[in-house]
This record gives structure tokens, sequence and C-alpha cells, in this order.
């Protein structure tokens, strides 16, 4: 109890001092994730609307197909795309792998379907004349989709900031992706994982500490957001 | 007064749903300044009708001749869109304000800011909810949000606009505004269809009335005005059949 107590005062500390170590940590782990939903989002929220306004063949088993993919282990993404990604593998020559972007790619997959499902779901429930609205009032179809985006703010932000949280603090696949390199793939959660495993717990709580407070600050202003909305309602 | 000559013909008009013919050789001429009523029962496709018209249906088969224009389906849909506004039961009124509602439009045509509200404060009028401009539509009774989507559509200045059962769910004082309403576009040179269960009510001089039965059109006789003072059954007696 002692060590915790110590360890979580000199993680207060390092955090507010601003140790240059763990900062590079949290800025790279905040850049490749921010990345990798920013590349995410917008085709995500198309292949939402698609699933959900759209009427072609295959597409229960693509809703399908996606709900799985949610389930699959952040460990599994790595491995696959390791694999793909490795000198003999079918992308080796793209020289990506121990890189940022072999990073975000695996952050991207995992996200990707999450995305995906929780659009699909805020969508599917959406109003239809929102959209056909929009399309009567002039709107062309890019704008009446904007329009949809807008009117269903709350469930869509609400799926981003799901699928953040899942690519922030997911481990397998930015160990096995990225290698853990010091200032350059390193990110929270490889970094608590190399330091818990070194004994150094005070570097591991200061980094959980982040996140905690990036969650609490997110859900906070998502409440907030959708606070607003039910009134409006 | 109306003009001659049909602006807009639609022939032999065909839709079918899941194996089932919906509207069957449907085929309706319409002309500058009508006020159309639509009535069928439920399921006689009134508001499939309504929907093609519009540009939000396709149908399986169709003929459309515009301003004497025989063109295909998809080169018809963008004018159908830019000349015919269309305007659900129940309007969905986006989550903003009054004010921004009734520019929705207008700022897809990329009008100057100056011209949009112009426009907008001459709707507001139109409609008489001034006083509401800056609320959120959500927060706006029933028949004061069909008043906006009637003054959204409007101020697009749209030939043709179709109100899907306008008056439904209304009380009698927000019926009696909407049909003011409708009067009004009628004499600014704005054709309406509106459906309805109910014949002729208010105080509309309609120009049409065509029925819908088993995806089938026919024309009825013109049922008279009711007056203030005339209670809604009698005009309902006097209609016919809906």
């Amino acid at each position: 109890m002692e060590t915790l107590s110590a360890a979580t005062y000199q993680a207060v500390y390092l955090l507010f001092t601003g140790d240059p170590a763990l900062w590079t940590i949290i800025g790279i782990s905040f850049s490749v994730s921010l990345r990798a939903i920013v590349y995410a989002t917008p085709l995500a929220l198309l292949t939402a609307f698609a699933l959900a306004y759209l009427r072609f063949p295959g597409r229960r088993l693509l809703v399908s197909i996606f709900n799985t993919a949610l389930s699959i282990p952040a460990v599994v993404v790595g491995l696959t795309l390791y694999i793909l990604l490795s000198k003999a593998g079918p992308l080796g020559e793209w020289r990506l792998l121990f890189t940022q972007e072999a990073m975000i790619m695996g952050q991207f997959c995992l996200c990707f379907p999450l995305l995906v499902a929780m659009s699909h779901a805020a969508l599917q429930s959406s109003d239809r004349r929102a959209w056909e609205t929009a399309l009567t009032l002039g709107a062309s179809p890019l704008r009446a989709f904007l329009t949809l985006l807008h009117e269903n703010r709350f469930g869509l932000v609400g799926a981003i900031v799901a699928g953040f949280g899942r690519i922030i603090a997911e481990v397998g696949s930015s160990m096995m992706l990225g290698g853990n390199i010091l200032n350059y793939t390193r990110n929270i959660p490889t970094a608590i994982a190399l330091e818990t495993s070194k004994g150094s717990f005070a570097e591991g709580i200061a980094l959980g500490l982040v996140l905690l407070v990036m969650a609490l600050v997110l859900n906070i202003l998502l409440g907030q957001m959708q606070g607003k909305g039910e009134v409006i309602q | 007064m109306t003009s001659p000559l049909p602006w807009l013909s639609l022939q032999q008009l065909y839709f079918r749903r899941d194996e089932r013919t919906i509207l069957r050789d449907i085929s309706l001429d319409f002309r500058e300044t009508e006020l159309i009523l639509l009535t069928g029962q439920n399921g006689s496709g009134k508001t499939t009708l309504l929907r093609i018209l519009s540009g939000l249906l396709k149908p399986q088969q169709a003929r459309l001749v515009l301003e004497g224009r025989a063109l295909s389906w998809r080169r018809s849909r963008p004018l159908l869109r830019r000349d015919i506004c269309y305007l659900h039961q129940q309007p969905y009124l986006f989550d903003s304000s009054v004010e921004e509602n009734i520019a929705y439009g207008l700022r897809r045509q990329r009008l100057p800011r100056k011209v949009i509200q112009d426009k907008v404060n001459q709707a507001l009028q139109l409609i008489s909810l001034q006083h509401l401009a800056g609320r959120n539509s959500r927060e706006l009774s029933g028949g004061e949000k069909q008043r906006v989507a009637i003054a959204r559509a409007w101020v697009l200045s749209p030939r043709l606009m179709l109100l899907d059962e306008p008056v439904a769910s209304l009380d009698k004082r927000s019926r009696s505004r909407t049909y003011e309403l409708m009067s009004e576009l009628q004499q600014q040179g704005i054709s309406v269809i509106y459906t309805s269960h109910e014949p002729q009510l208010g105080n509309l001089r309609l120009s049409r009335h065509i029925h819908l039965y088993q995806g089938e059109l026919s024309h009825k006789p013109l049922a008279q005005p009711s007056t203030p003072d005339q209670p809604r059954e009698s005009s309902r007696a006097g209609a016919g059949s809906g």
C-alpha cells in the first residue's frame, strides 16, 4: 500500500513537472490514435450510412460481419497485420513494420468495426424524414448526408468517443506493430506494460492517470452534449 | 385563372413494391395555380404518389413531360426537386432555430446572406411566427411546426407543393390557419396538392378533387367550400364518399 501511494505521488510529480520522456509518450499516443480515428471516421460514417439507408444484396451479412469484428482481440489484429507487413509478407515491401504508420493501421482496423457498428445503430434508428427533407429542400446527397450526421450527432459522437477509447488504451497491436521503440512508437499502453515489467510503477501510474483523466473528460463532454440534446428533444 | 397547358404531365405511371402494384396506370396533368385534393383510404397509394412526384421514389414505369419536353426519370428528378416541395404528414424540422430551418433550402442555393435574411423575414411574416424566429424548432407545437415547414418550402418558390395530410392531428385553430396558408399559397401562384382522408374542408377553393382507390385514379366532383358558420359534418356529408 505504501509503495502504491509513493508511486502515485511520484507519478503526479512527474506529470506536473513536465517530465519530457513521459510527455513524449503521451504525445505519441495521442498523435497515433487521433490520426487513426480521423482516418477511420469518415469511411466508417459512409459505410454506416450505406448499411442503414441503402438496400443492396449482402447488406445484412455485412452488418453481421461488422458486429462480429467488434470482438476481435487487438492482439489478433496485430498478429494479422504483422504477418502482412513483415519482410516475408505480401506488404513487406512497404517497410512499415515498427513504424507509427503500422500502429495507425492496426488502430484503424480496431476502431473501424466499432465505429461502423455504433454509427449504424444510431443511423438505423434515426428519423428518415431528415434525409428526405434535406433532399426535397434542394440539398445535394452529400449535403443531405452531412445534415443527417448533424441531426444524429449525439449518437455519432458517442461512437467516435468509444472508438477512440478503444484504440488509445489497446496494447496488443501497438506492441506488435510499433515495437515499443522509445520516442517513436512507444505509446501509453506499451509504456505502461514495459515500466510495470521493470518494476517502475510511478511512470506506469502516471500514464494510467492520463488515460483515466482523458476518459473522464471525454465522458463528461459527451454527457453534457447529450444532456443538451435531451432538453431540446 | 388556370393556364390551359399543363407544365407537368405524368403519364402511365406504375409503381410496384414487393410484387404488389401500389399505383396503376396513373396519368395526371398539372397546371399553374391549382389546388388539388387527393383522397383515398389508408394504403391506397396517396403518399406513394406524392413521394414519386417529389423525386423521392422511383416508379417502375412512367412517362414524364415537363414544359412540353419528354424526359427520362433520371433527367427529370433534379427538375422535379427544383419545382416541387414535399411535406411529410408530420413535417421534419431540423434541430436548429426556426430561422435556420427556413433558411436551409436558401443556403443550398448559395444566395447572398442579405437575400436569405429578407426571404426568411417574409416567410416568418407569412406564417405570423416572427416572435419565434430564434426558438429551437423542436419546441414548437404541431400547428407551428406545420407552418414553419410550409414557410421553409415557400421561400424556395416552388411551382407545386405536396402536402401529405397537412391537417391530420392538428386542433381546429391550427387546421384553420393551415387552410388559410394553403389558400395564400394558391393566391401567390403556387399549386398545391394535399392529401386527406376527409373530403374538402375549410374554405378552400379547390381546382380538382382526385381519388385513389386500389392504386387507380379517378376524378370526383367538387364539393362546395364550407362557410365559417357551417358545421364540419354538413360539408362532409355533402362531399360524398372520400
